[in-house]
């Protein structure tokens, strides 16, 4: 395929976000997955496989897949890749097509609450409990710190605001509630075994 | 492909900056609240104003790489983040990876796309802020680079020979250009620490990923997490690692708050605690061990506070 065409198909599907023009540029040199901490404990993972699939179209499968929800997001593979590739990017957009196709919920789902209450706060990892809260009151006062992160009303509100502006809201509450339960996993030698 | 993958501190701050946007970290304002006040701490003694905004948010980058946000939502709260910092006329500071590596990365994103800027513009001016590009971002580890024999010259309470792991966390070193060191084998930490009277050890899995990004806390602990962590912790106690530190509260939650569950899973014990490099630069230069609040940390720092005799507490400013 001519490099223009492939840039225009990529731009349809794999990289509706338009981050990756450089992607058709992969020499396959392999760096990211020789450097890739999850491709190591999950060989099935291949960095470069999934590049090389989603050039020639073939992603499909990938969106199914674990193995795409394996990626720690380490950048790792960024850091060392000869033509610049951010594959980041890549598989960041993966993961919103497979939930997009109903696949890999049970990765995303539970983050839903977490996320609602971050809605709330405008900080992320505030417990949502009293006694998480009075813990991280205690230990700040201690500190000689204010009680709490010093962020105005003014900041949260318009935290929310943005959340619900941008659709966030609305993609979380319209997640099933039944997929917020990781899978089990089984392995054999490094890769998944889809099998019960 | 113009700029410099390696910049020397000089060359990044010719000046050293009066006053900085110290931007928020969640984490380390409320796992580890230590984190935030030491740093203030240390830029006090090198007589740095440290700026703080109770408008700015969290950066959002968290929740998008576990996917569950979209990019419109973080591109827009990276826009309004930083015009916070802009209308100030002060370049911004993160002391999590998280925060500088989404920071600086969404920031390309909006201005090398001109229609994310819009798009980000268009959500944030009914608030009445607008993003422009002009604030810099960088981490306060390359102040301390920049400033280490400012430091040095602080230092109250040598570490005593205090042996350090450093863990550098991926979302600094994955900075493709203007980074202090080269990304693949990075030793600026060390050498903080050895100007302060530690001793460095380059234990086998230094680099490795804290396996704690993106949330697989949550969704992939036992499959993927552990195993790295293990392999981690493991390396380093094999060297004889004292303390591990760290540059990224979020690096630290995965390194200390996890070693309870790998000692059940592996029936081994570890014991090393993790904390922010700052914290213990602060200990260093004789900040009072109160205000560096260890008590958030889940393996404690007793032996370590002994051994450089800050275990009384004192402030010996």
């Amino acid at each position: 395929m001519a490099r223009e065409t492939l840039k225009d198909s990529l731009a349809g599907h794999a990289d509706g976000y338009k981050l990756l023009d450089n992607l058709s540029s992969c020499l396959g040199c392999g760096k990211c997955v020789g450097n890739c901490p999850a491709a190591r404990q999950t060989p099935s993972y291949n960095p470069r496989q999934i590049i090389r699939d989603v050039l020639n179209g073939a992603e499909e499968r990938w969106l199914k897949s674990e193995e795409i929800w394996r990626c720690l997001w380490c950048a790792g593979c960024y850091t060392l890749c000869p033509m610049d590739i951010s594959y980041p990017l890549l598989i960041m957009q993966l993961r919103y097509r497979a939930v997009e196709a109903g696949y890999g919920l049970q990765y995303i789902a539970p983050f839903k609450k977490f996320a609602m209450r971050a809605r709330e706060d405008g900080l992320t990892f505030a417990p949502g409990g009293s006694k998480g809260r009075e813990r991280v009151q205690g230990i700040r006062s201690g500190i000689g710190a204010s009680p709490w992160p010093e962020i105005s009303e003014k900041a949260k509100a318009e935290y929310t605001a943005l959340f619900d502006l941008c659709g966030v809201k609305r993609d979380l509450e319209g997640m099933p509630e039944d997929a917020a339960e990781p899978l089990d996993l089984n392995y054999l030698g490094g890769r998944i075994v889809y099998e019960p | 492909m113009n700029h410099k993958r390696i910049v020397s501190p000089e060359e990044k701050f010719p000046k050293v900056p009066e006053s900085l946007f110290l931007f928020r970290s969640c984490t380390g304002s409320v796992e580890y609240p230590g984190t935030e006040n030491a740093i203030k701490e240390i830029l006090k003694l090198l007589g740095i104003k440290a700026v703080m905004d109770p408008d700015q948010t969290c950066c959002s980058g968290y929740l998008l790489t576990c996917s569950a946000y979209k990019p419109e939502f973080s591109l827009a709260v990276t826009a309004r983040n930083l015009s916070l910092a802009e209308r100030k006329d002060l370049d911004v500071f993160a002391f999590c990876n998280g925060c500088f590596g989404y920071l600086s990365e969404l920031a390309h994103i909006i201005l090398h796309n001109p229609d994310y800027k819009a798009m980000a513009n268009s959500v944030i001016a009914p608030m009445g802020y607008e993003f422009k590009g002009t604030a810099r971002i960088y981490h306060v580890q390359e102040l301390y680079r920049r400033l280490q024999s400012n430091l040095v010259a602080l230092v109250k309470r040598p570490l005593q020979g205090l042996r350090v792991g450093v863990h550098y966390g991926c979302h600094y070193l994955a900075r493709q250009y203007g980074i202090l060191d080269d990304g693949g084998y990075p030793s600026y930490i060390e050498d903080i620490i050895s100007s302060l009277g530690g001793t460095p050890v380059f234990y086998k899995e230094r680099q490795a990923c804290c396996g704690y990004a993106v949330g697989r806390g949550f969704t992939h602990k036992e499959n993927v997490v552990h195993p790295h962590l293990y392999s981690k912790l493991k390396s380093a106690r094999e060297e004889g690692v004292e303390i591990l530190v760290t540059v990224c509260p979020g690096c630290n939650t995965a390194l200390d708050r996890e070693q309870p569950a790998l000692s059940e899973r592996s029936g081994e014990k570890f014991g090393i605690p993790a904390i922010d490099v700052g914290q213990l630069i602060a200990l260093a230069l004789g900040v009072a061990v109160q205000k560096l609040g260890f008590k958030a940390n889940t393996v404690p720092l007793d032996e370590v506070l002994r051994k450089i005799s800050a275990d009384k507490g004192e402030n010996i400013q």
